[in-house]
Order: C-alpha cells, then structure tokens, then sequence
C-alpha cells in the first residue's frame, strides 16, 4: 500500500474501503453464519449512525469540539463493527479534532466528507442487505 | 439450561452491545444493557448479586467508564464484581487507567469471540471464588451469631461461667465429669417459712425477687458459679470452672457483701412487719462437677461432702451469721476475722464439727 501525506487526506485514505465485505463475514462467522443477526447489527448501526451524523452536524455548527467527540467515537466503533472503513476513518479523524479541544477550519470539509462517506456505506450496506451476499 | 452466568454489557452504542449480548449468549451468559454508567449503577445496585460480570465501554454520556469504575469500587456490594472495560484499540492509555481503578481486563473492539471467551472465563472462575469465600464467610457469620445468641439464652438460665463453659472448646470434657477443689457457699434466709406462710403470694414474690437480685449481683461482683435457686435458698461455689487461686476469700468476700445488702433490705421488710435473717454456710473440700441430672434437664454441679457440709453449716447459721468451715478457715487464716461457735453437732455427719463466724475481713 503506498501512503500518501495529501494535506486533505491524512487518515481517510481513497485506498481505504466504503465497505469491507470481510469485516461482515468474519462477524457472520462468529455468530455461526446467522445472516439475520447481521442483518439486525446492520439496521440497528444505520438508525443509530443517523443519529450520530446529525449529532456530529450539531456539534460542528455550535463550535463545540467536546460535543464532537461522543458520537464521532461512537460512529468510529460502530461503523468499523460492520465493515464501514472509510466512515470510520473520517469519524476517528473528528474525534482527534473534538479531543484537540478546537476545530481547525477545514472540519467544515471534513464534516462535508464524514456525510458523503455515511452516504455511500448505507448505500453499500443495503445492497449487502438486499442482495443476499454473504 | 442455567445460564453460566450473567453479565452487565454497558455501552451507549446499540450496535456494540448487540455484539457483545450476541457474543455472551453464545458463550452461555445471559445479558442485561445499559446504555451508560449512571444505568448501569442502578442496576447493579438494585441487585449487586445478580451480576458475574460487567463489560464497561469507557467513552459514554451521563457517567462515563471511569467514573462508573470508580463508583462500583468505593461500593462494598459491587467492589468485587469484575468487570472488563471494552475499549478501542488507540485507547491503550485509557485501558492502564481503568486496571488502575480496579478494572479486571480488557477487551478491544472489534471484539474478538476467542479472546472475549477467555477474559470471561478467567472472571467468572475468579467471581465463582469469591462468591463460595463470601457465602463461606457468611455461613461462619450466622453460625457465630447462632451461637452468641445461644450464649446471651444460656446465661439467662445458667451462670455466665458455666454458659461459657458450654460453649468452649474443652467444655465437653469439663461436662462429662472432673474432681477440684471447690468453695461452697450456701445462703438462706432465717424465718421464711413462717413469713412464707403468712404473706399473700404476690408480697412473697417481691421480697424473694429483691433477695435474688441482691443475691445474683453479689455472686456476679466476686465470680461465684451459682449453682442453683431453691426458694430462699443458694448454692454458689468458687473455683469451677473458671480457676479462682482465692476462691475461699472470695467466698467470704461475697458473704460479707450479701450479709450487708441484706441489712438494708432486712430493715425495709422490718417496717412492714417481716422478720427475716440471712445466714450463710462456707467449706472448702474436693468435689465431682459437671452435668448433672437427665436427658431433658441437666444441671451443671457439684457433689461431694464439700456441699453437704456447707449446707448444714447454712442451717446452723444463726441470723447474720456467717459459719467457716474448720479447712476454710485455714485457708484464709490473717485475712478474715473470726469467732469461734464451737463444735457443731450436723445432722448426717458423725463427728461434731468446729466452725467459726465470720466477724470482717482485714
């Protein structure tokens, strides 16, 4: 893997999957191939990772790192449980942010990349859901 | 199937406690949740007994991990719960402070279902050990408080020595049956079958509970055995079971004790009409003790010419009279003040026998 020091892109590297599909395999294979209870995990972390995005959102637009910090950690610890890498990265990278006490200026963009990354892991996660695989 | 065990999964993430509860049941732990510290206080306080286990995220709202640790450790009925803090791999300093706080192990998410079994399995042997050494230290607890109440019973009927004989290690042998050296002391009072037959029940029964109670303090204050009640009558000896080098002395002491509360009570029944004396019988000799009597009513006591002769020196004595035996008498020879009676003729004894009133002690 080459590592690239773009100023834009210190930890959310594009190298860095929407959805790694192994993550949700070994989890399967932990709990004896039940495809539904991974199913169930998947339900519950885009309800619940919905909730935390707009927490993120809130946060940011009050200026408050320390608000930043519980649901970016949380959505870092849930969204790496299934498989959603990229969005873990990027929400690892706020709470960094919100822990540092205060919010450079490009959170903005970095709040802007945390929304396209949990677009495109629900997005792949429901596919994963509807399409059967395992 | 009973479950291994149960355990507290606390995280605010819905996602990370459907894992671990998951996880849990397939290792046969059932799981209860609680989405943050000051939840999972509550219950665990509601019933500190219920849990084996406790899975602790670090970062939540309300009371976070540490705070959570720190309070399930200052609490007595939750200190020895084990708990294992579940936290991101990035988070090792966090982990160091909650081992610090008394954390058990820890865990890193994602969590992994081999390493999660065995962390588990080390708690709950731990916690299985420690719940057996509290229901052990419990059983001994009840067991002691049985027999201190035993105890606090026995002495209500029996003297405190002998309760506390009963109740010792040697007392089974010292029941069965010993020979000593004992002081008997016998009291009672001159002229109470005649006041026995004049007074109403109820007036017979408060001038012996007064008698009794100065009677029974007496005997307590100089370590007597009170070996038993009769109506007017007592029987108190020295010397058994617990060891008295002065036991004689002691005797006498108690005598002169009773015989001077006595005066003040004798004054007060004067005035409203009773005549009563005290009179007091004390020898020294060898005796048998211990259990006396049937399946169904033992007593603990004496026998031996030692208690027959201290009984009839008792009758003999004249009111206020005190009567030592001629052995008693050596035996505390320069420290009681006596006065010879003469010999005395005793019923069942075939020779007379001298004795001595006790005038004071030195």
């Amino acid at each position: 893997m080459t590592v690239r020091y773009e100023r834009d892109e210190p930890v959310s590297e594009p190298e860095t999957p929407i959805l790694d599909e192994t993550v949700l395999a070994d989890l399967g294979a932990s709990v004896n191939d039940d495809r539904s209870f991974v199913v169930e995990l998947i339900e519950a972390f885009l309800s619940d990772g919905a909730q935390q995005v707009t927490a993120i959102d809130a946060a940011h637009a009050a200026g408050d790192a320390e608000a930043l910090v519980r649901p970016a950690h949380t959505l870092k610890s849930s969204s790496a449980t299934v498989g959603a890498m990229r969005l873990s990265a990027t929400a690892r990278d706020l709470e960094m942010r919100g822990r540092s006490g205060a919010l450079p200026d490009d959170t903005a963009a970095r709040v802007e990349r945390l929304h396209a990354d949990w677009n495109a892991s629900s997005e792949a996660l429901r596919t994963w859901v509807s399409g059967g695989e395992r | 199937m009973t479950a291994r065990g149960v355990a507290l999964v606390v995280d605010d993430s819905r996602v990370n406690r459907l894992v671990l509860v998951r996880h849990l049941a397939g290792l046969g732990l059932e799981a209860m949740e609680a989405e943050n510290g000051a939840e999972a206080l509550e219950l665990l306080r509601a019933t500190p007994s219920a849990f084996d286990l406790v899975l602790l995220d670090v970062l939540m709202p309300e009371l976070d991990g540490y705070e959570t640790l720190a309070a399930m450790k200052a609490d007595d009925g939750l200190r020895h719960v084990p708990v294992l803090v579940v936290s991101g791999v990035e988070e090792l300093d966090s982990v160091v402070r909650c081992i610090e706080l008394g954390a058990t192990d820890y865990l890193t998410k994602p969590i992994n279902p081999r390493i999660l079994e065995a962390r588990i399995g080390a708690s709950l042997a731990a916690k299985h050990l420690r719940d057996l050494e509290l229901e052990y230290l419990e059983q001994q607890r009840l067991l002691t408080e049985t027999i201190e109440r035993q105890k606090t019973e026995l002495s209500r009927f029996l003297s405190p020595q002998v309760a506390r004989l009963i109740s010792s290690p040697e007392g089974e042998q010292m029941l069965a049956g010993h020979r000593r050296q004992i002081t008997v002391a016998f009291c009672d009072l001159r002229g109470f079958t005649s006041f026995a037959e004049q007074a109403d029940p109820e007036e017979l029964l408060g001038v012996l509970g007064e008698y009794h109670r100065m009677i029974g303090d007496a005997i307590v204050e100089h370590g007597g055995t009170l070996e038993h009640f009769a109506g007017d009558g007592v029987m108190v000896f020295f010397n058994d079971p617990v060891p008295q080098d002065d036991h004689v002395e002691r005797a006498v002491r108690m005598a002169i004790t009773m015989r001077e509360r006595f005066a003040v009570l004798s004054d007060a029944w004067h005035k409203r009409g009773y005549e009563l004396g005290f009179g007091v019988g004390i020898a020294v000799g060898y005796a048998t003790l211990g259990r006396i009597g049937f399946e169904g009513r033992y007593d603990y006591g004496a026998i031996g010419n030692v208690v027959i002769l201290a009984s009839r020196l008792s009758s003999q004595a004249g009111p206020n009279q005190i009567l030592l035996s001629q052995r008693a008498i050596a035996m505390v020879e320069g420290m009681v003040e006596v006065e010879s009676v003469g010999e005395l003729t005793l019923k069942g004894m075939s020779r007379p026998v001298a004795a001595s009133n006790v005038v004071g002690v030195h």
